[in-house]
């Protein structure tokens, strides 16, 4: 569903990311892992081109966005995104904050509108927070409440950049755990994390990351049990 | 010895209260339409269009980089040589005022639009929001928000350079004082009572937004 051919990107004379090509499918969790600055974030923001690659392919469901002429808003419409800093409206109650784009952007009527946010913010378990304005929301509810913004377009993938990394260490949980629950429904999941735990456990997929080189792209028990390259097994000796 | 003599200018005191509305006409409607053009002078300013930055940066410059009582006598006195239109006094000053204060309100609100993080750019645009809807119901209301502060400050400078009208003959406040005064050979009196006006009138305009940014504060 996503296809990457040798992205290329520059900050200024910097190279962050030195060519990288892949594939996600439908329906796969993909975890994104490596040190920091190693370019993880940087490809993810690239997936939905807030980040243009100064060269390469992105292709989304194959229509390739990074070739003009494209509706950039429809592609981000199908592919949500989550932030490290929640980036909810903070002028916007909860449930507001879920409902605009399904109004304005899909033409939801907002009665269904509504009621798509409200079962949403149930699921996350925000049901009682849809009059809340953000400011007012732990760190933890915030996250939830961004994932339930993200599902109410109703997405075929989700970015996840660093979706816990802002989060008190025990609230990180509750939102590894909404994470959890999407997994495996069908949505195509790009989650950049430090989280390795949850990467092994949720993860069918796992893209090494180092010095802007997509160095290891192996499936989640491989990469875990038995990395295949020397730069792997030393950032795994030394996060685990 | 001082004397004092209110007593003689009393009389006049309803005439130069008619003044109040006179000066507050010139503000409010300035104040608006100077709000609505620096409205879209701001847009212009973080547009990634190199064009109407220039532009709007360059109006910037000129309105800001000149006397306001030139721009006044200008638009009063040239606008009937060029163009062959008799302004009036009253158009003449919320045309200057308007272009004058919309390009300090543009200002205002430029850096309320970059104070508004970046995260909430990104996250609209990747719910697949247009550049324009996200404008105006996600950037804007939090720049505006934002820069209340100085757009109160906006406020209080025009009820103040609202004075120039009088240079080209228009009955405000201070108008109306030096007129009773001319009369009334008494300069303190009625100066003092227009000082008073325009204190009061500023102090209800400071309170009002203290109530205001409260309110926001809360919600």
């Amino acid at each position: 569903m996503i296809r990457l051919e040798k992205i290329h990107k520059f900050f200024g004379d910097h190279e962050v990311l030195k060519g990288i090509s892949g594939h996600v499918a439908q329906g796969e969790v993909l975890a994104i892992i490596g040190p920091s600055g190693s370019g993880k974030s940087t490809l993810l923001r690239a997936i939905n081109l807030l980040e243009v690659p100064t060269s390469g392919k992105v292709c989304i469901d194959g229509v390739c966005i990074t070739e003009g002429r494209v509706d950039i808003g429809k592609i981000r419409s199908k592919v949500g995104m989550v932030f490290q800093q929640f980036n909810l409206f903070p002028h916007m109650t909860t449930l507001e904050n879920i409902i605009y784009a399904p109004i304005k952007v899909k033409k939801l009527p907002r009665k269904k509108a509504v009621a798509l946010g409200k079962s949403l913010l149930a699921k996350v378990g925000l049901k009682n927070k849809a009059n809340t304005y953000p400011p007012h929301l732990s760190g933890g509810q915030k996250q939830r409440a961004a994932i339930a913004r993200a599902l109410a377009m109703e997405p075929e993938a989700i970015l996840f950049d660093e979706p816990t990394s802002a989060l008190d260490p025990e609230v990180v949980k509750e939102v590894l755990n909404v994470m959890k629950e999407l997994a495996h429904t069908g949505i195509t999941m790009v989650i950049v994390t430090h989280e390795m735990g949850f990467a092994r456990e949720v993860a069918d997929r796992v893209w090494f990351l180092d010095e802007g080189h997509l160095v290891e792209d192996s499936a989640s028990q491989t990469f875990f049990k038995s990395p295949q390259t020397k730069r792997a097994r030393e950032f795994l000796e030394k996060v685990l | 010895m001082i004397l004092l003599d209110f007593e003689r200018i009393w009389p006049s005191v309803p005439y130069i209260l008619e003044g109040v509305q006179v000066t507050l006409a010139y503000t409010a409607v300035s104040l608006c339409l100077g709000f609505v053009w620096g409205m879209l002078l701001a847009l212009c300013k973080v547009s990634s269009v190199n064009f109407l930055k220039w532009c709007a940066g360059f109006y910037t410059s000129v309105f800001r980089g000149t006397p306001l009582l030139l721009q006044l006598t200008l638009i009063y006195y040239a606008t009937p040589q060029l163009t062959g239109y008799t302004i009036s006094i009253w158009e003449a000053g919320i045309l200057t005022f308007t272009l004058n204060s919309g390009a300090y309100v543009s200002e205002h609100i430029r850096a309320g639009i970059n104070a508004v993080d970046k995260g909430q750019m990104e996250a609209a645009l990747s719910l697949g929001i247009s550049y324009s809807l996200i404008m105006k119901d996600i950037i804007l209301p939090q720049a505006i928000r934002n820069s209340l502060p100085s757009l109160v400050n906006e406020a209080i400078d025009l009820i103040k350079e609202s004075t120039l009208i009088s240079v080209i003959g228009g009955a405000d406040i201070l108008r109306r004082a030096n007129i009773v005064a001319s009369e009334k050979y008494l300069y303190f009196e009625p100066l003092i009572v227009a000082g008073a006006l325009y204190y009061v009138l500023i102090m209800i305009l400071t309170f009002a937004a203290q109530l205001l940014e409260k309110k926001l504060k809360t919600t």
